[in-house]
C-alpha cells in the first residue's frame, strides 16, 4: 500500500505538474515592442539589463505622451519573454512575439548565438531587430543589410568591435600609465573561450598592438572556470605589465583575487566590471586595476548623462549589477526607434529603416548616435581605473576611425 | 524479422498518440507551443536511439548530444560547402554520426558501466572543444549558419506548422524503427546482453560487437535528429551539443522510460514542457528534474510509462479480483 502511494506521488509529481495553467497576456491598443532576454539561467547578469533598459525607455516615452506616427498617437507596450538562457526557448519566444504577439520590433538577445538564430525569424518577417552584440559584425555585411538583403532590419546597438576594442585599449593604457609611473609595454590577455570571447579578443589584441603593446599570448579559459591558477601562472610567466581579463564580468571578479594572490602582473584590466560594483563590494588591490563598462559606467563616470540615467534606472527597480550599463545598448535605441517611426510617419519596416539610417539621435551614451551603412553605431567606451589607494578616475577615449591592420 | 501480431500491440498506442499529435495544428496552437513542440520532437528522435542503447542493451551514454551535433554540423557543412539540401543530408548525417559512434564505441565499449558513461561524457566535451577551436571550417565558437530551407517537391516547407508535421513524421519513423529493432532477433540479442553479459557470451553472442552495433544504431537516430535541429534553428554552435544537453537527453529517457515505446515520447514531452507550463527558471527546473529522477529511480525504475502500465494492470487485476470475490459471495448467499 505504502509502495503504491509512493508510486502515485512520483507519478503525480512528474505528470500532474503540466496540468497547471500558464498565465496569459492581453494585447492592448498599442505598439508592441518585444524583448527576448535571459532573465534566468547562466546569462542572467547581462540578460536582466535588457528588459530593464527597454522598460525604462518605454515608460519615459509613454509618460511623455507616447509617439505620434502619421498624425495618430500611440503608446508603447513592452512584451518581454525570458529565454532561460536556452536557445530552444529563445526561438519559441521569438516565434511567439513575431507571429502571435505581432510586435513591431524586437530587442535581444544578449547572446550572440541566440541573436543569430532569432534573426532567422525576425528578418524574413520584416521585424525591426536590435541587439547589442558586436559579434553581429560578421553578418551585417553591405550585401546583407541592403534593401532585400537577409538582414535588412537587423541593427547592432554596440559599436563595431575594432572601435570598442580600440577605445577600450586607449582608455586602459592612458589611465594605467600614471598609476604605474611608466607606460605599460607588455600585456597578456586572459579570455573566456566561447564565441564572444574568441571574437572580442581577436580585435582587442590588434588594438593593443596598435597602441604599441607587446602581447606575447592570449590565454583562453573554459567559460565555467572557477580555479584560474593554471591560466594565471602561465600569464605570470610572461612578466606582463597588464593582464587583461575578458569578457564575463562575473568570471573576471572570480579571477582577480586569485591573480592578486599570485602577484601575476603589475596591473590588471577587468572588462565589463562597473566601478560601482568595485565600490559596493569594498574591493581593493595593491596594484592599479582598470575596469570598463559597456558603454558607460554607473559607479563613477566622466559622462554627465550617466547619473540621471542610472538614478532613473535603479529607481525603476533594476538591481545594481556588474553589467547594468549594458541596458544602455537598448534604452537609447528604443527612443531612437520611436523617433524614426515618428519621422517615417508609419510603422512600415522599410520606411523605418530609411528613417533610422537618415537620423542622428542624442542619447545618454552619445549625442551623435547614428547607424553606419552596415547598421552599426559608433561611440566611445568608458574606462575607469582604481588606484591602490582607492581613488577612481574615468575616461572616454574616442575609438579609431579605421580598423588597425 | 517481426515476430508476431502481439508485438504490434506495443506500437499501436504510440501510433495513436502520434496521430493525435499530428492533429495539434488543427487546434490552432500558439507559435510558441509549436516551436517548443518541434524542439521536443527533435529530441524524441534522438531519444528513440538512446532507448535502443539504454533500454535494450543497458548502456547509458552521457555524450549523446555530441552525436546530435555530428549530424547537425554534417548538415550545415554539406549545405555550405556542397550545396546539399535537407533530404540528402539525412542519410549522410545518419551515417556520419554512426561512424563517429563506432569510432567512439570501439575503445569505449572495452570498458563497461560507469567507465563507459564517463568516456561518452568525455567525448561530448571533446567534440565541443574541437568545434570551438575548429576555426573558419566549423565556425569556431560562433558556429555555423544554415542558409538552406527544407524543401519538399521543390517548394520551401517554411511554415512552422509544416515543420512540426515533418518532425512528427520523423518521430513516427523513429518509433517504428525502434519497435522493429525491439521485436527483431537483434533486439532479443541486445536484451540478452542487457540481462546477463556473461551468459550471453557463453551462448555464443559476440557481446562487444553487438554493444558497438547498438551504439552505432543509436548514432543514426542522433544524426537524423541533428539534421532537423540544424534546419529548425538555422544556426548551430558548439554549446548546443555540450554536456548539459547530453544530460538532459539521458534524463528524458530515464524519466519517460527506455524499455517501452511510449517512454521516449513521454520523457521528451515532459522534460521539454515542464519549465514552460510551470514557468520555472533553469535552477527550479533542474531541482524538479532531480527530484523526479530520484523519485523515478526509487519507485518507477523502468520509467513513468512502465510505472503507469504497471499501476493500470494492478488496478485492473484488483478490480477483477473484487468482481470475482463479489460474484463468489453472491453465489454463496444464494
Amino acid at each position: 500500500m505504502k509502495s503504491n502511494l509512493l508510486r502515485g506521488a512520483a507519478l503525480a509529481l512528474c505528470l500532474g505538474a503540466p496540468a497547471l495553467p500558464a498565465l496569459a497576456q492581453d494585447a492592448g491598443d498599442t505598439v508592441k515592442i518585444g524583448v527576448v532576454a535571459a532573465e534566468s539561467g547562466a546569462f542572467v547578469s547581462a540578460g536582466h539589463t535588457l528588459p530593464a533598459g527597454v522598460g525604462l525607455a518605454v515608460k519615459q516615452i509613454n509618460d511623455a505622451g507616447g509617439i505620434n506616427v502619421g498624425g495618430k498617437n500611440y503608446k508603447l507596450e513592452m512584451v518581454k519573454r525570458d529565454d532561460r538562457t536556452d536557445i530552444a526557448t529563445a526561438i519559441a519566444a521569438t516565434q511567439e512575439l513575431v507571429r502571435d504577439e505581432k510586435v513591431a520590433a524586437i530587442f535581444g538577445s544578449e547572446s550572440h548565438d541566440f541573436t543569430l538564430a532569432m534573426a532567422k525569424i525576425t528578418q524574413p518577417a520584416k521585424i525591426m531587430h536590435f541587439a547589442g552584440n558586436s559579434t553581429l559584425g560578421k553578418v551585417l555585411t553591405p550585401e546583407a543589410v541592403k534593401a532585400g538583403g537577409e538582414n535588412h532590419y537587423l541593427f547592432q546597438s554596440e559599436p563595431q568591435e575594432f572601435q570598442r576594442s580600440g577605445s577600450t585599449a586607449r582608455g586602459v593604457l592612458s589611465l594605467l600609465e600614471p598609476l604605474l609611473g611608466a607606460k605599460p609595454k607588455k600585456s597578456v590577455l586572459v579570455v573566456g573561450n566561447d564565441a564572444t570571447g574568441q571574437f572580442l579578443s581577436s580585435f582587442y589584441i590588434t588594438a593593443l598592438k596598435a597602441e604599441g603593446q607587446d602581447v606575447p599570448d592570449i590565454i583562453f579559459y573554459p567559460p565555467e572556470t572557477t580555479d584560474f591558477s593554471p591560466f594565471l601562472t602561465k600569464a605570470k610567466s610572461f612578466e606582463p605589465d597588464v593582464i587583461h581579463f575578458w569578457y564575463n564580468g562575473d568570471s573576471t571578479l572570480t579571477a582577480l583575487p586569485q591573480a592578486l594572490e599570485l602577484g601575476a602582473a603589475k596591473s590588471y584590466f577587468l572588462f565589463g566590471v562597473d566601478p560601482g560594483i568595485w565600490k559596493e563590494r569594498g574591493l581593493t588591490a595593491d596594484v592599479p586595476v582598470a575596469m570598463s563598462c559597456v558603454p558607460i559606467c554607473w559607479g563613477a563616470s566622466s559622462n554627465p548623462n550617466s547619473k540621471p540615467y542610472f538614478d532613473a534606472y535603479f529607481a525603476a527597480g533594476a538591481p545594481h549589477g556588474v553589467t547594468s550599463s549594458v541596458s544602455l545598448l537598448y534604452h537609447d535605441y528604443v527612443h531612437f526607434l520611436a523617433k524614426a517611426w515618428e519621422k517615417a510617419g508609419t510603422f512600415d519596416p522599410d520606411k523605418t529603416v530609411e528613417a533610422l539610417m537618415s537620423m542622428k539621435y542624442s542619447g545618454v551614451v552619445s549625442d551623435q548616435l547614428a547607424f553606419n551603412e552596415t547598421h552599426q553605431v559608433t561611440h566611445a567606451t568608458e574606462v575607469c581605473a582604481a588606484a591602490p589607494g582607492g581613488d577612481i578616475t574615468c575616461s572616454m577615449q574616442q575609438p579609431p576611425e579605421k580598423a588597425p591592420e | 524479422m517481426i515476430t508476431s501480431f502481439s508485438s504490434l500491440r506495443s506500437l499501436v498506442p504510440v501510433l495513436i498518440v502520434l496521430a493525435l499529435l499530428a492533429l495539434v495544428p488543427l487546434m490552432g496552437p500558439s507559435n510558441r507551443f509549436l516551436s517548443l513542440a518541434i524542439s521536443a520532437g527533435i529530441n524524441i528522435i534522438a531519444l528513440y536511439g538512446l532507448s535502443v542503447l539504454f533500454g535494450q542493451t543497458g548502456i547509458l551514454s552521457m555524450g549523446h548530444a555530441a552525436l546530435v551535433g555530428v549530424g547537425a554540423y554534417t548538415a550545415a557543412l554539406l549545405a555550405r560547402d556542397f550545396d546539399i539540401g535537407f533530404w540528402f543530408s539525412i542519410p549522410v548525417a545518419g551515417i556520419m554520426a554512426a561512424v563517429v559512434a563506432a569510432v567512439i564505441g570501439i575503445p569505449s565499449l572495452r570498458v563497461s558501466g560507469h567507465h563507459f558513461v564517463i568516456m561518452t561524457f568525455a567525448f561530448g566535451q571533446l567534440l565541443t572543444i574541437v568545434l570551438t577551436n575548429g576555426g573558419e571550417y566549423t565556425g569556431a565558437a560562433s558556429g555555423l549558419d544554415m542558409s538552406k530551407p527544407v524543401t519538399l517537391l521543390g517548394s520551401d516547407i517554411g511554415d512552422l506548422q509544416n515543420f512540426y508535421l515533418l518532425v512528427i513524421a520523423f518521430v513516427t519513423i523513429s518509433a517504428v524503427a525502434s519497435w522493429a529493432i525491439i521485436n527483431s532477433s537483434y533486439g532479443r540479442t541486445l536484451r540478452a546482453i542487457r540481462e546477463n553479459e556473461k551468459l550471453a557470451a557463453a551462448i555464443g553472442i559476440n557481446v562487444g560487437r553487438h554493444k558497438i552495433g547498438a551504439f552505432v544504431v543509436s548514432g543514426v537516430f542522433a544524426g537524423v535528429s541533428g539534421v532537423l535541429l540544424a534546419y529548425f534553428l538555422r544556426h548551430i554552435s558548439p554549446g548546443q551539443f555540450a554536456s548539459f544537453p547530453s544530460i538532459y537527453l539521458a534524463l528524458m529517457v530515464m524519466i519517460g522510460g527506455a524499455r517501452l515505446l511510449l517512454g521516449p515520447l513521454a520523457g521528451g514531452i515532459l522534460v521539454s514542457f515542464l519549465p514552460e507550463v510551470l514557468n520555472l527558471d533553469p535552477v527550479q527546473s533542474r531541482i524538479l528534474y532531480g527530484v523526479c529522477l530520484i523519485a523515478v529511480i526509487l519507485f518507477l525504475p523502468n520509467g513513468l510509462i512502465a510505472g503507469l502500465a504497471d499501476g493500470w494492470s494492478k488496478l485492473m487485476g484488483a478490480s477483477r479480483r473484487r468482481a470475482v470475490t463479489a460474484s463468489a459471495v453472491s453465489e454463496a448467499g444464494q
